[in-house]
């Protein structure tokens, strides 16, 4: 294609688009878009007892148990967590007083003891609902070293208990972080404890992705002077490399594979390909003038949501991975990237940026439905990420200055910072790392 | 004069003597051929340094003003034929970082293409695409977003 026919369809796009934008403003005002909801009284009360411990060592161990349960059940968002009431024991016998439970608000009473076998702490838990109907009777070991390790095992299992799902914890976020002088890529668990440096490129390093399974880490990075994408095998610690003419941006993984989708520009244009974790290229996926960007999975690997500028300004594509046939999904705001599709269900996250300067994140069905505003009037809030079981999100945002990881619940209540590392901190990743 | 004594007089005939020798000599002998003029230096080349051009908000298409400092950078680029240059392709900071790099890299590209057409050779021509990972002014108001939405000519050493 010559200069000049570029210029000319270039220009006829513009036409067009110039044509489409009364549509497009109106279709934006009429918009049905729901402001974020608190959802309290959705939360699950829990009486969270302190652990009975006999013996200085034990006491120790309790309190540091019981502070990570309660941080633990905290961070999920789905529960009111509240203090045993005096009178939770009966004067008499000391059994549990379940009347003063229910008197107190509560659904569910959770009670530990901790004691010593054989020098290893011991924890039982028991759990009862009002009427006095056990719950859950089990027994936790481990180190003193682990004792982080057991509070949390303790954590997911209330949580599914209660709930019947599973949970954040064991979880981990990968993320990019200035804090050197350089970006590089750090990883740290789900509520922003254990932070360890990934990568030492003193270049830029950029969009890290595991893979579902855990098993992979991609991102890219500026080493060679240039945009190449790097997959890391985690068990076995071997690195390939993607080099190729032009750029290579933003890998996205296919669930239950051992491929990624990435922009390459091999031929010129922007297009999106799929990559093998070995490095070498499987096939293309699409073949549209403009940019294509940021590739996420359907969870069966049937569809990719990505960023197209096919039609003009970034917009939500999705693409049916048999077919190739694409679709446009997003038609509110002139300005919309970086899809996120939920690891079950079929809701998909993304950023838009607005006319008022701010960027915020949305919520769409993959058919189109339901759009929701899960952030406003906060500054810059970006690239968000589902936690493994779909129960929350992970974005950055500039709301407190400079650029921070948050969280929240999925309906997007209960935002709140994840870490406090110096520097600023974006592109979050969240992922089970085994 | 009438007032010079008899020796003044002695002393001053001899003077004029010398003088009108003097005299003669300039009507006999040819004077020297005047050096000649320097030859006028070789037009020094008027080019002028290569130049970054500029785009508008979430564009890679080219305005007037940007061909018109490509088309100087073509010349530099005329005049040094056996340089190289890269083109870096910058963002500001509004937008998303990834989508950012793609957009660099289509501006690098665009800047490029135009080089081309008019004549310069693509091996000189090496693209690369920052999106706003580099940008040149700091602020957060369109008077920094205007300067880093651009393609940055770099001598390539």
């Amino acid at each position: 294609m010559t200069f000049r026919k570029i210029m000319v369809s270039a220009l006829s796009v513009m036409i067009c688009f110039q044509m489409l934008m009364p549509i497009l403003l109106r279709a934006e005002e009429t918009v049905d878009v729901i402001d974020i909801r608190k959802q309290v009284s959705g939360r699950i009360s829990i009486v969270l007892d302190n652990s009975t411990a006999k013996g200085s060592r034990e006491s120790d161990w309790a309190k540091n148990l019981d502070g990570t349960i309660k941080s633990g059940l905290d961070f999920t968002g789905l529960f009111n967590l509240m203090p045993a009431p005096i009178n939770i024991r009966n004067g008499q016998d000391g059994t549990i007083n379940f009347g003063a439970i229910s008197s107190v608000g509560s659904d569910v009473y959770v009670t530990g003891a901790v004691s010593k076998k054989r020098g290893d702490p011991n924890l039982d838990i028991l759990v009862y609902d009002t009427t006095g109907k056990q719950l859950l009777n089990r027994t936790y070991t481990g180190q003193e070293k682990q004792l982080r390790e057991i509070g949390l095992r303790v954590c997911a299992d209330l949580v599914e208990l209660l709930t019947g799902k599973k949970s954040v914890f064991g979880t981990k976020i990968v993320f990019v972080s200035n804090r050197s002088g350089f970006k590089e890529v750090y990883m740290c668990d789900f509520d922003g404890q254990n932070i360890e440096q990934l990568t030492s490129s003193r270049s830029i390093s950029l969009t890290p992705a595991v893979s579902p399974d855990g098993k992979y880490l991609a991102w890219m990075d500026y080493t060679s002077g240039r945009p190449d994408l790097y997959i890391k095998n985690l068990s076995t610690k071997t690195i390939a490399s993607v080099r190729k003419p032009g750029v290579c941006i933003d890998p996205g993984w296919v669930p239950g594979t051992d491929e990624l989708a990435t922009t390459l520009s091999i031929d010129g244009d922007q297009e999106l390909y799929l990559i093998r974790a070995d490095g070498t290229v499987a096939r293309r996926l699409t073949k549209s003038r403009g940019i294509d960007v940021s590739p996420s999975f359907s969870p069966d690997g049937a569809k990719m949501a990505f960023v197209s500028t096919r039609e003009g300004r970034p917009q939500i594509f999705i693409q049916d991975m048999n077919s190739g046939l694409a679709h446009r999904l997003t038609f509110s705001g002139t300005y919309n990237t970086q899809p996120a599709w939920a690891p079950s269900g079929n809701k998909i996250l993304y950023s838009s940026l607005q006319k008022n300067g701010e960027i915020n994140i949305f919520m769409i069905s993959a058919d189109g439905s339901g759009l929701l505003q899960l952030t406003s009037g906060k500054r810059d809030n970006e690239y968000p990420s589902w936690s493994p079981d779909g129960s929350m999100i992970v974005f950055s945002s500039t709301r407190q200055g400079k650029r921070k990881l948050f969280v929240m619940n999925a309906d997007g209540s209960n935002q709140r910072p994840l870490l406090q590392m110096d520097g600023e901190q974006q592109q979050p990743s969240w992922s089970i790392i085994k | 004069m009438t007032n010079l004594k008899p020796k003044a007089r002695f002393l001053y005939i001899p003077a004029l003597l010398i003088l009108g020798a003097c005299c003669c000599d300039n009507v006999v002998v040819p004077p020297p051929p005047p050096p000649p003029p320097p030859p006028p230096p070789p037009p020094a080349p008027v080019v002028q340094p290569l130049g970054d051009v500029f785009f508008d908000f979430d564009r890679s298409e080219l305005t007037a003003p940007t061909q018109s400092q490509l088309k100087t950078n073509a010349a530099w680029l005329a005049a040094y034929a056996d340089k190289k240059v890269v083109l870096e392709g910058h963002c500001d900071e509004r937008g998303t970082n990834e989508y950012n790099i793609a957009l660099g890299e289509r501006r690098a590209q665009s800047a490029k293409e135009f080089l081309v057409s008019i004549g310069v050779d693509p091996v000189r021509l090496h693209t690369v695409s920052y999106g706003e990972e580099r940008p040149f002014a700091s602020g957060h108001d369109e008077a920094a977003w205007s300067q880093n939405r651009r393609v940055h000519f770099v001598e390539d050493k």
